[in-house]
This record gives C-alpha cells, sequence and structure tokens, in this order.
C-alpha cells in the first residue's frame, strides 16, 4: 500500500513539474486603438506559422478605415516582430499563411474582392484561385508540398475547392483545382480545414449543412492522387429532428492537424450539449474515417461556451486552444493529449486574467516549441499578442 | 411535367423550414436592419437563431405563427436575422466588422434561439434565450416600447406587472 501511495505520488509530483515554460509575451501589431479593431479568424485558424525559424503571423484590422491584412514576421531569437506590412492593397479578409518548407518563407493567402489569392511573402505576385465567388481559403504545407482549399460557389451553395500550389523562387502557380466532391453541392459548404499527412494524403474537413444543419464532414485523397474518398461525417451524432422539429444539434469551425503515420486529427466546435453553448471535440483519422469523438476541454469548462478552437501538432505532441470565460472573463485555455485522453486545461498566464483574451492561434515548430497569438482587449484598444512556450 | 415541377418546388422549399427566420415576417439581415433602425427611430428585434435548431422551429411554429404577433413586431420594430454558425460579415455600431457566428461571442449566447432588444442606435436593451409565448413577446413589447428598460431591470417590470 506505502510502495503505491509513493508511485501514486511521484507521478503527481512529475505531472506537476511537467508543463508549459512561457517567454515574456509581445505584441504583433503596433496599430493600436479604440476604433482599430484586429481579427486573426480565419479557415483552420491558420494565421500563425513558423518557418526555418522565424515565426509568422497574418491578421486583419482597420487602421486605413477598410479591412486589410497584414503580416508580420520575427526571427525566433529577436526581440519583437518586425514592423508590419500590407499583405494585399485591397480589402481584405481571414488572411492564412502557410511556411514554405526550409526557407524561412512564407506562402499567404486571403479574401478580396470576392475571390481568394495566394502569393509568396514578400515580394511574389498575388494569383487567384478559381474564377467563381470564393471565400475562406486556407493554406497547408509539407515535405514541399502544397495545398490551398476554398469555398466556391457553385450553383446555389458553395462547395469545397481544393488545389495543389507550386512554388518556384516568388511565383506561385496552381494546378488541378478541382472540387472535394463533383457536381452541385446539396447545400451549403464552408470553412474548410486542410492538412498534408507525413505520409502525403491530403485530408480535408469543413463544415457542411446537406442535413439541413451544421455537420462537420471530411475526406481524404491518398499521396500523389487527385482522388477524394466518399465523404463521411466527422461528428458521430446524428442528424434528425426532435419531436419533429428542427435538423439537429448545431457544430463549426472546424480545424485540422496531421497526427502520427498517416492520420490527422480534427478539432471544432459542438453544440451537442445545447444548453452549454459550444464545446470543444475532437476526433482523430485513421485511413480515412473519424473515429469516436472526444470531448476535449475539461469538467470546469462544462457550463461554459467554448469559442474559437485550433489544434497544433508535432511529433506526438498534440495541444488544443481555445478561450472560455470561465474564471469570469476570456481566457485562453489550453489541453494536450496525453496518449489516452485531453488532460486538464491549463490557462495561458499571459493570457488569463483580468480583462479579456482570447481568439487563440497556436503552432507547434519542429523542436516542438509552442507559439501562441491571441487577442487582448483592453481599454486603449485591442492588441494582437504573441508568446512562445518549451515544454519542461 | 407536373411532377417534376411539384419535385423542384418542394427541394426549394426544403432549407425554409429548417428553423430559419419565421414565415412571413419582414426579417431582414443585421447590416440593413440597423441602417433601418437609424432612419425609421424603431427599435431592433434581433432574432439569433441556427440553422436546424429545434426551438427555433418549435417558437416558429407555437409563437410566431400569432397573426396577432406578427402584426405587432411586424409594425413596431426592425426586424433582423443571424444565424449563429455563419460566415456573414456585420458592421457593429462601434465600426468593427465581424461575423453573424462571433455575434454569438459577444452576447455570450449559449443556446438558440436568442432575441435581443436593440435601441435604433444599436445598443442592446435586453436579450432573452430560448423558447418563449406570445404573452412573453407581447410583455418584452410593453418593456422596450414603453420605455421602462430605463429604470428597470426586466425581472423587475415581470414581477412588478404580476
Amino acid at each position: 500500500m506505502r510502495r503505491a501511495v509513493l508511485f501514486l505520488a511521484g507521478l503527481l509530483a512529475a505531472h506537476a513539474q511537467a508543463g508549459w515554460q512561457w517567454e515574456a509575451p509581445l505584441d504583433v501589431s503596433r496599430a493600436v486603438g479604440p476604433a482599430v479593431f484586429p481579427h486573426v479568424e480565419s479557415a483552420n485558424r491558420k494565421g500563425l506559422a513558423v518557418s526555418h525559424g522565424t515565426v509568422g503571423m497574418v491578421w486583419e484590422d482597420n487602421r486605413s478605415g477598410t479591412p486589410r491584412c497584414y503580416v508580420a514576421f520575427r526571427p525566433t531569437d529577436a526581440p519583437a516582430f518586425s514592423a508590419d506590412s500590407p499583405v494585399s492593397e485591397d480589402e481584405c479578409y481571414e488572411p492564412v499563411l502557410a511556411a514554405l518548407d526550409g526557407t524561412g518563407r512564407f506562402l499567404a493567402a486571403w479574401e478580396a474582392a470576392g475571390g481568394v489569392w495566394v502569393r509568396v511573402l514578400p515580394a511574389g505576385k498575388p494569383l487567384r484561385l478559381g474564377t467563381a465567388a470564393s471565400a475562406q481559403v486556407t493554406l497547408a504545407s509539407r515535405n514541399g508540398q502544397v495545398r490551398a482549399a476554398w469555398a466556391e460557389q457553385a450553383g446555389r451553395y458553395k462547395r469545397i475547392m481544393v488545389a495543389t500550389l507550386s512554388v518556384k523562387g516568388d511565383t506561385v502557380t496552381a494546378q488541378s483545382v478541382r472540387p472535394v466532391e463533383a457536381g452541385e453541392p446539396a447545400n451549403d459548404q464552408a470553412w474548410p480545414a486542410l492538412t498534408l499527412t507525413a505520409a502525403g494524403d491530403v485530408v480535408v474537413a469543413w463544415e457542411d449543412r446537406r442535413n439541413h444543419h451544421t455537420v462537420p464532414y471530411g475526406s481524404r485523397a491518398p499521396a500523389g492522387t487527385r482522388d477524394y474518398a466518399p465523404v463521411g461525417r466527422l461528428s458521430d451524432q446524428r442528424s434528425g429532428r426532435v419531436d419533429g422539429l428542427g435538423a439537429g444539434m448545431g457544430a463549426m469551425r472546424p480545424t485540422l492537424a496531421a497526427w502520427g503515420e498517416n492520420g490527422s486529427v480534427a478539432v471544432w466546435l459542438d453544440k451537442r450539449d445545447f444548453l452549454a453553448g459550444y464545446d470543444v471535440y475532437a476526433a482523430f483519422d485513421a485511413g480515412g474515417r473519424f473515429a469516436k469523438n472526444l470531448r476535449v476541454q475539461d469538467s470546469f469548462g462544462d457550463n461554459m461556451a467554448q469559442w474559437h478552437a485550433g489544434v497544433a501538432t508535432q511529433g506526438t505532441r498534440l495541444v488544443v486552444a481555445w478561450d472560455d470565460a470561465r474564471d469570469g472573463t476570456p481566457d485562453v485555455w489550453l489541453s494536450t493529449w496525453s496518449g489516452t485522453g485531453f488532460v486538464e486545461d491549463v490557462a495561458v498566464p499571459a493570457a488569463s486574467g483580468p480583462g479579456e483574451q482570447s481568439d487563440p492561434l497556436l503552432a507547434l515548430d519542429e523542436t516542438g516549441a509552442l507559439h501562441l497569438v491571441w487577442l487582448a482587449r483592453e481599454a486603449d484598444g485591442t492588441r494582437v499578442r504573441y508568446a512562445r512556450a518549451v515544454w519542461r | 411535367m407536373k411532377t417534376f415541377l411539384l419535385a423542384a418546388c418542394l427541394a426549394l422549399a426544403v432549407p425554409t423550414a429548417w428553423a430559419d427566420p419565421p414565415k412571413g415576417y419582414p426579417f431582414v439581415d443585421y447590416n440593413a436592419g440597423l441602417a433601418a433602425a437609424k432612419a425609421s427611430g424603431k427599435p431592433v428585434f434581433l432574432y439569433f437563431g441556427r440553422y436546424g435548431c429545434a426551438w427555433c422551429d418549435h417558437t416558429n411554429k407555437k409563437t410566431f405563427s400569432d397573426a396577432g404577433l406578427k402584426a405587432l413586431y411586424s409594425e413596431h420594430y426592425e426586424l433582423v436575422y443571424a444565424d449563429a454558425e455563419s460566415g456573414k460579415r456585420i458592421t457593429l455600431p462601434t465600426g468593427e466588422r465581424i461575423t453573424e457566428a462571433e455575434l454569438g461571442v459577444r452576447l455570450k449566447a449559449f443556446a438558440t434561439p436568442l432575441f435581443v432588444y436593440l435601441t435604433p442606435q444599436g445598443e442592446k436593451i435586453v436579450q432573452v434565450p430560448g423558447f418563449k409565448t406570445v404573452r412573453d413577446f407581447r410583455d418584452y413589447d410593453r418593456y422596450v416600447r414603453g420605455g421602462h428598460y430605463k429604470t428597470q431591470t426586466l425581472l423587475e417590470f415581470l414581477g412588478s406587472k404580476s
């Protein structure tokens, strides 16, 4: 008995000691004011990326009087982010960023003028993806492979498109632009998430309204092919009326990251517990089908709405971030995958406490360091903040 | 041909049968409704719903089907509908551009339907979540258009009238 108690105490002590050790937080944008409103929302919450030791961050704000997108960089050993610069010349929404492997450079994509665009930063020219009205673009890159996905008008509704992108110098070109599903969609598809698995398969997830409520759906194309498997639900909840009413519970904003040898993990907001706002749910896929859904946040967040969930992975590390107001005001929370479940939630020190801290974006770099961006709403305006952490 | 037309009509009709705004009411989107309220001086009645929401469907069928309520709210309010999961862009009175889904974050919405009353300038008067009866909506109307919200909470007002 004594041995068992000592073992348990040892386990608890080890667990208590290990955790994210945070560096001092930094401001990303210097454009702050009571009428300046920065936003970091994007498809797959991909405004933050790390490329060969440089952190890149894109966001949208209205400092010029109209919504425009900006980018700032920080070599991980630099004391501050660079001065920001515009991503595009026009009104711009929901920008995303992807690392170009081994170069310290980035690819940005965004919505402008009813279409979606992509360009190599800092000097490349914008390329429009697709020809029909489009929105909610996202990017994924791995081992020299780059893909883009977006929602594009096809008849009455939007559907999810995927393109292979090639980058040579500052020039980006798009090949094999095609819908995940052939034919006109039966209802709206939106907010795609995208990842490339370790084996090079392309996994796509999105919001889908074919069942007359919003359900996260997904599909996969094997490496080197353009053939997407028949689509399937990420959610293990059934659609259907309740006592002849409605069509099913809500879910929204799926995010994806690669996981394991050839799998992925999806994280989304889910309203199956419909009286407590959205909860954060996750599901792993291996080989094309998403398995049993797992609730991510712990029981202390049960009676609370969770918002702005995202996921990042690196090797065997998997981190989920979101915001909720369980301590009175919105704070940024993290949960990590233990191998068997999501462990108890941890507030990010610089992104919690008095005031409002929300809208996290996260990325894990090749060393396993965690990079986090969030919005801090303060009396004199909203700041885009950043902090880096290592697991010790 | 007749069968084909019937099938086509049914197919087109399906999306409106799944908990969007109640039928026959002049609901418009957030930006249009706020602009109309500024011009008309009427308060805004914001219906924050969700596509496929069972309780929204129930409220539409049980409550908003009342002809008197429809006349009352159509005449005295600018009616705005927002979808809790939509990426549609709206502009708040502060000038901030957000999505309809993000409006749910700002309203601290935990369930749909959520009904929000706003001044003609877009300032929140009161919000009430969940299924409500015709009588409830008539009480809220008296609270809002009677100006009672300036001196009483909704609970105080409802307590004092009973």
